[in-house]
């Protein structure tokens, strides 16, 4: 591993503080790690704030070989428009990504060597790391790095998953990027000028969609079609729905380095979980992309590898009063909330792999987590809530997937919501219609992926104007809340307000969020690979004893 | 002969014709357009950008219009946006806005371009149909030798006991159908916790976990008794059943002939008489009714395919579909119509051959 480049001199403030803290007792490692990182302190500075080495990678890892790995092919898209993080696992094999989220919790300059955040995290300086090349022999430049700004900020591109993230880049009257936001420095530095605290640049450059292309990539395109990347692979055959080839890119010198594989598979079995231990079994693959539920316990039988991700993963039962008018009523919404017991849940929809949560979606394993009262489950509670709506005799309805997790949580859910008095009906779609309205359902489930700050998932799914909002909640003080948690860049001072946020969108009773989910995926013995709490294949890390 | 072909062709063309239109019709009815655009475009967009993507990637205006384009009668649709980029039907990086062709539909050759592989809807037909064409050889390999044995040994001596315990066989197998006994075939032979496997690897005898490999997946690559025996016997497994019935009721009837009498009063061996006399009228039938398996193999496959995972033209009909994916969809419409009527005009050809009392008008 290259490390980011240490700089004594300008840690930040906090950074030292958070040290003593963990030191103190007062913060777990991993938070402490997850903190330091996104104030722009390199890994390995951060670890030696702890007094600690960062942990070496293997040296001797054996070079060559092909991995092949169970996963559904999707059909590429423009990065900035992947939905699903299998699209980018396979484009990750020849496009990187400026910051990268580590399984440990930590930020890792990849195309950037280093960034600083200054106090009130309204002033980003990344530093382009030197001697990076794209395949076809261009150098990575800051030209690169404010080209791309300017792709993420295109909120005309329908679609775009990043448009939304960076809205102190944005002007809002052309929808695009701010004249002056973004700055060429030098050829080796970007200045990006805020209008407003943004916290979540460092998580949002991270995150799946913010793969960097080149300069003459076409909008839209199909990235395999012409694969310049700075990446070690390139891909040899993407079939949708059957395979993926990734083989090293010839004639070009990876900056980090060999990547120990010589060829990464991916092929595509389906989403049959059973048949996944068929494969294991007959030895038709090395590891796979997810192992859920029972096969768990099945996989560990064959003498495979359990590879563990604690994450904020998470489904979400919630109700949505913009088109259910069964929920218009927060006393109903709080009743049916209360009625629903998470470790009953967590047990029945889950095998009880995962860890309880509170209703108001903020993970412990997020930095700003606030611990709020515990609530008291009341089941005997519903039945005289909906008296008094004059919903006794009312029929909620509640739709989720027709399989997995899902519709096995949302089972329990209904369950319990009949124990308790109320008239219940189940609805299942398969994934290819259940997806095309799932803001719009006015009872249903949501699986919602790990982001690393707890405002990341909030600010999008529960303010007014989110644009994941699927419960229709629209509180004016949450609003204000989460503008000014936005802007705090210190987790300690932003854990205050979180006790606000965390109150409301309990308080408002949308909803029912039982567990967390703990991700799981197996390999054969002598392949080393590792779990991402989001799913992300860093091919890179991967090779075979 | 030729005016009957000729009236065949006929026939064909209609039906591909009114078969198309209405898949048309269906996978462009708006809340299917929507699902395209949501899986096309992001699943996450909001309903005033699926509406704009609808109309920006040529699935506007009226219904019979898009419908000629397909077809190559009228010109291909092209959109200029506001960046100056223009992009069209007939649009693709190969050939580009100035040398692009006005019409480019299926009576150009063109048979559009598959939303959901991305690639061109006749080289993902072509390679479905390959992966296809192998399963059915090799069911047909089983199936047909295998019918015909048992049919004709349950058939020369009807009422006996040889006859009752292959006619159990076939019935049992003929009422099973592929989702049943393919869940069955991998339970007993593919399972690594159910069926005969656990057992194999305690004795000692196999050195895999299963004896047979649950996916037919890497027989896209090698096909090998291994990872190929489950699917072929699932599909053939259906037919065997179907196709002995036909073949022993046929035989029956055949043994029960004035000449068959004669020939084994004047001492003729039973084996010469079965295999020289009887077997050539008594498979008549039979020939209708495999020329008749093919169409209905396209069928079978879709199931088989699936829970195999072997990537078909039975798997692509299915992804097609769940993705609403036109011009495949279209593509694999007039597939079916081919196969259908293809293999019924053989069939009614050979007829002819085998059975001379029969002319074609």
């Amino acid at each position: 591993m290259t490390d980011t480049r240490t700089i004594a001199n300008d840690l930040h403030p906090a950074a030292k503080r958070l040290a003593q803290e963990v030191k103190d007792g007062q913060l777990s490692r991993r938070e402490f790690m997850t903190r330091a990182t996104s104030l722009g302190v390199s890994a390995a500075a951060a670890y030696g704030l702890l007094g600690l080495k960062a942990p070496a990678q293997a040296q001797d890892v054996k070079v060559g070989g092909i991995l092949r790995c169970a996963m559904e092919v999707k059909a590429q898209k423009d990065p900035r428009t992947a939905d699903w993080p299998q699209i980018a696992n396979v484009y990750r094999g020849w496009l990187e990504y400026l910051i990268q989220y580590n399984p440990d919790g930590t930020f890792e300059g990849r195309l950037l060597e280093s960034w600083e955040v200054n106090a009130d995290a309204t002033e980003y300086t990344l530093h382009v790391r030197p001697g990076v090349t794209w395949n076809n022999g261009d150098a990575f430049t800051a030209d690169d790095v404010v080209r791309m700004f300017a792709r993420w900020t295109d909120a005309s591109v329908e679609g775009n998953a990043m448009a939304s993230r960076f809205p102190g880049l944005v002007d809002e009257a052309t929808k695009s990027l701010r004249d002056g936001a973004v700055t060429k420095v030098d050829d080796m530095t970007v200045k990006l000028a805020l209008s407003a605290s943004d916290i979540a640049i460092v998580a949002n450059l991270a995150d799946y969609p913010s793969a960097v292309v080149h300069a003459s990539y076409v909008d839209g395109s199909d990235p395999a079609a012409n694969p310049i990347g700075t990446g070690p692979y390139i891909p040899q055959e993407v079939t949708v729905g059957q395979k993926v080839v990734l083989v090293r890119a010839p004639n070009h010198t990876w900056w980090g380095g060999t990547a120990p594989l010589d060829e990464v598979h991916y092929v595509d079995f389906g989403t049959d979980p059973s048949a996944m231990v068929n494969l294991a079994a007959s030895d038709e693959i090395d590891t796979n992309y997810e192992t859920t539920g029972d096969f768990i316990t099945q996989l560990d039988g064959l003498g495979w590898k359990k590879l563990e991700a604690v994450t904020a993963s998470t489904i979400v039962i919630r109700m949505n009063s913009a088109n259910g008018d069964l929920y218009k009523d927060k006393a109903v919404r709080q009743a049916i909330q209360l009625a629903v017991d998470p470790k009953v849940v967590l047990e029945l929809g889950y095998n009880g792999l995962g860890t309880t949560a509170e209703n108001h979606h903020a993970c412990p394993v997020h930095p700003e987590y606030a611990k709020i009262p515990a609530q008291t489950i009341n089941p005997a509670g519903l039945k005289p809530a909906l008296e008094k709506a004059g919903l006794a005799d009312a029929e909620f309805e509640i739709i989720s997937l027709d399989d997995g997790f899902e519709a096995v949580t949302t089972d329990a859910v209904a369950a319990q919501l009949r124990d308790a008095g109320a008239n219940v009906k189940r609805t299942v779609m398969p994934g290819s219609t259940f997806w095309n309205d799932w803001q719009k359902y006015p009872f249903s489930s949501t699986t919602w992926n790990h982001r690393p700050l707890a405002v990341q998932n909030m600010s999008l799914a529960y303010t007014s104007t989110g644009s994941w909002n699927e419960t229709g909640m629209a509180n004016a003080d949450f609003d204000a809340a989460m503008v000014k948690a936005l802007a705090l860049a210190d987790a300690d001072k932003r854990r205050e307000v979180m006790t606000t946020l965390e109150t409301i969108l309990q308080d408002e009773g949308y909803i029912i969020q039982p567990y967390w989910r703990s991700l799981f995926r197996h390999a054969k013995e002598g392949v080393n690979v590792d779990m991402h709490p989001s799913f992300e294949h860093h091919h890179y890390k991967w090779s075979l004893a | 002969m030729l005016k009957f072909l000729i009236r065949r062709l006929g026939v064909m063309i209609l039906t591909a014709f009114v078969l198309t239109f209405v898949v048309f019709f269906l996978t462009n009815l708006p809340p299917n357009l929507e699902k395209l655009a949501r899986s096309e475009g992001s699943v996450r967009m909001t309903d005033e950008s699926v509406q704009n993507w609808i109309i920006e990637n040529g699935h506007g205006g009226p219904l019979l219009g898009r419908y000629t384009q397909w077809l190559g009668v009228s010109p291909g649709w092209t959109l200029t946006d506001d960046k100056g980029v223009t992009r069209g039907r007939c649009i693709t990086i190969a050939t580009p806005v100035e040398t692009a062709p006005r019409f480019c539909g299926v009576l150009q050759g063109n048979w559009g371009q598959s939303t959901f592989a991305k690639d061109s809807v006749s080289s993902v037909l072509a390679r479905s149909l390959g992966a296809t064409g192998w399963l059915m050889f090799w069911v047909m390999m089983v199936m047909v030798p295998i019918a015909l044995l048992i049919g004709i040994l349950s058939g020369m001596r009807e009422g006996s006991r040889t006859d009752r315990s292959l006619s159990i066989f076939s019935i049992a197998s003929t009422a099973t159908p592929e989702y049943v006994s393919g869940v069955i075939l991998l339970a007993v032979f593919a399972s690594v916790n159910a069926g005969i496997s656990p057992l194999l690897v305690k004795w000692g005898w196999i050195s895999d976990r299963t004896l047979f490999f649950g996916t037919a997946t890497s027989a896209m690559d090698k096909i090998t008794f291994w990872n190929f025996a489950l699917p072929v016997a699932t599909i053939a497994l259906y037919g065997i059943g179907y196709i002995s019935r036909m073949t022993r009721a046929s035989m029956t009837e055949v043994m029960t002939q004035q000449y068959i009498r004669t020939a084994r009063l004047k001492g003729v061996r039973f084996r010469d008489v079965v295999i020289k006399h009887a077997l050539r009228n008594a498979l008549i039938a039979p020939f209708t009714v495999i020329m008749l398996q093919f169409p209905w193999l396209l069928n079978g496959v879709v199931i088989t395919e699936l829970l195999f995972n072997y990537k078909g033209f039975g798997w692509t009909l299915v992804q097609a579909a769940g993705n609403n994916d036109i011009d495949l969809l279209l593509g694999c419409s007039v597939v079916a119509v081919l196969v259908v009527l293809v293999t019924q005009l053989i069939s009614d050809i050979g007829y002819v051959f085998l059975n001379p009392r029969i002319r074609l008008a």
